[in-house]
């Protein structure tokens, strides 16, 4: 997985004949040809890059403050703390704080109305189509009961390229975070993995 | 840095080569060291030239051990032992007399001048010594030692490597030609 994330930022193009002048500024003889030299240059940047990328934990790039809801916590509660912190999904955690699921908005969408919708317009599609509340199946519903369960989780001393790749393969937006004992220290999103990344042209 | 911390070096050894590499590089070195020695044991045997000097083992450590350095390219082949040869003839010509300051000139000569030529082959530094503490029969050739043995005695070898080091499809040979 790592060569293809790292391999995405292009570095420093080097030509031959920057390398003649570098190693004429350098006193000495060099035992090596420039175009060797630019073989080992590139390669080596790329061991940067790799050792750059996967030095950063996730602990350094999570959102500590998370929202959290339990397995009881009706669905209506759920809906206003989502809301209220501009959040699109939460874990769901036990008394102990460990992780046992994730609601975020999909979840809502495929238990209303019908059961069917996948999307925000297949619902605002069946409420026009004048079916009732499309809330009603869900009203007197609970976290635990739609839930995605078990929960996918990180720990926080993995890399943030390892958090890229979980999100990507799983195609979901938000990892909650535990510590070794499985409790849950914080959450990392999609956009905390973006901005962990080295600026182009970094060198 | 200061003078004593520049003897604790900077730096690490570099990696080591692969198990294939090392077989190339003893295969490579007979190959050339086996021309020159046949020819030199065997077909010249009874004239006055040779065609083995002992700066050819430290050419067949460059050119079949080490392909990839500058010091190992044609140029610096063939150039550094010729180049290298005459200086040293000139030196003994000029101060038989004193065979350590001969030596001296030699060798050290013979670096210099390889160096502003874009020459630089460590074996030369030999070829330029045997020139001066060499055999009644090196010494006997004169001039003709830059021609038989160095020059065509490296131009062997050369020919062993450029085909040799072209036929593994790790190795290519050489990096540059002039």
């Amino acid at each position: 997985m790592t060569n293809e994330h790292v391999e995405a930022c292009v570095p420093l193009d080097i030509s031959d004949g920057d390398v003649y002048e570098a190693m004429k500024e350098i006193s000495g003889y060099l035992d090596i040809t420039p175009a060797d030299f630019k073989e080992v240059y590139l390669k080596a940047y790329q061991h940067a890059l790799q050792r750059l990328t996967q030095s950063v934990r996730v602990a350094e790039v999570m959102t500590k403050q998370v929202a959290t809801v339990g397995p009881n916590t009706p669905l209506r509660a759920v809906a206003e703390l989502m809301s209220e912190r501009g959040v699109s999904g939460v874990p769901v955690i036990d008394a102990d704080r460990r992780v046992v699921g994730v609601v975020s908005d999909k979840d809502f969408l495929s238990h209303m109305g019908t059961g069917e919708a996948q999307t925000l317009m297949d619902l605002v599609a069946e409420c026009l189509r004048g079916s009732g509340c499309v809330a009603k199946p869900i009203r007197q519903k609970y976290a635990s009961d739609i839930m995605t369960s078990p929960a996918i989780t990180i720990s926080e001393d993995s890399s943030v390229l390892e958090a890229a790749d979980l999100l990507v393969k799983k195609g979901i937006n938000r990892i909650p975070v535990v510590d070794p004992e499985g409790k849950l220290v914080g959450i990392v999103a999609r956009a905390d993995v973006v901005r962990s990344a080295p600026p182009r042209g970094w060198t | 840095m200061n003078f004593l911390a520049k003897m604790k070096g900077t730096t690490k050894s570099p990696p080591m080569v692969s198990a294939s590499e090392i077989i190339f590089s003893w295969l490579g070195s007979f190959l050339g060291i086996a021309s020159v020695a046949y020819i030199n044991f065997h077909l010249v045997n009874d004239s006055d030239f040779v065609m083995l000097i002992g700066s050819f083992g430290a050419s067949a450590v460059l050119i079949y051990g080490a392909t990839k350095s500058p010091l190992a390219q044609p140029r610096n082949l063939i150039g550094g032992h010729v180049i290298s040869a005459l200086i040293g003839v000139a030196a003994f010509k000029l101060f038989n007399g004193q065979l350590y300051l001969a030596s001296a000139l030699a060798v050290a000569t013979a670096v210099a001048v390889m160096h502003a030529t874009k020459t630089l082959h460590p074996p030369g530094g030999a070829t330029a010594l045997i020139a001066v503490i060499g055999s009644e029969n090196i010494h006997s050739l004169g001039f003709t030692y830059a021609l038989i043995p160095a020059g065509a005695g490296a131009a062997i070898m050369l020919l062993v490597a450029l085909v040799f080091n072209n036929i593994p499809g790790s190795r290519r040979y050489p990096e540059f030609w002039l």
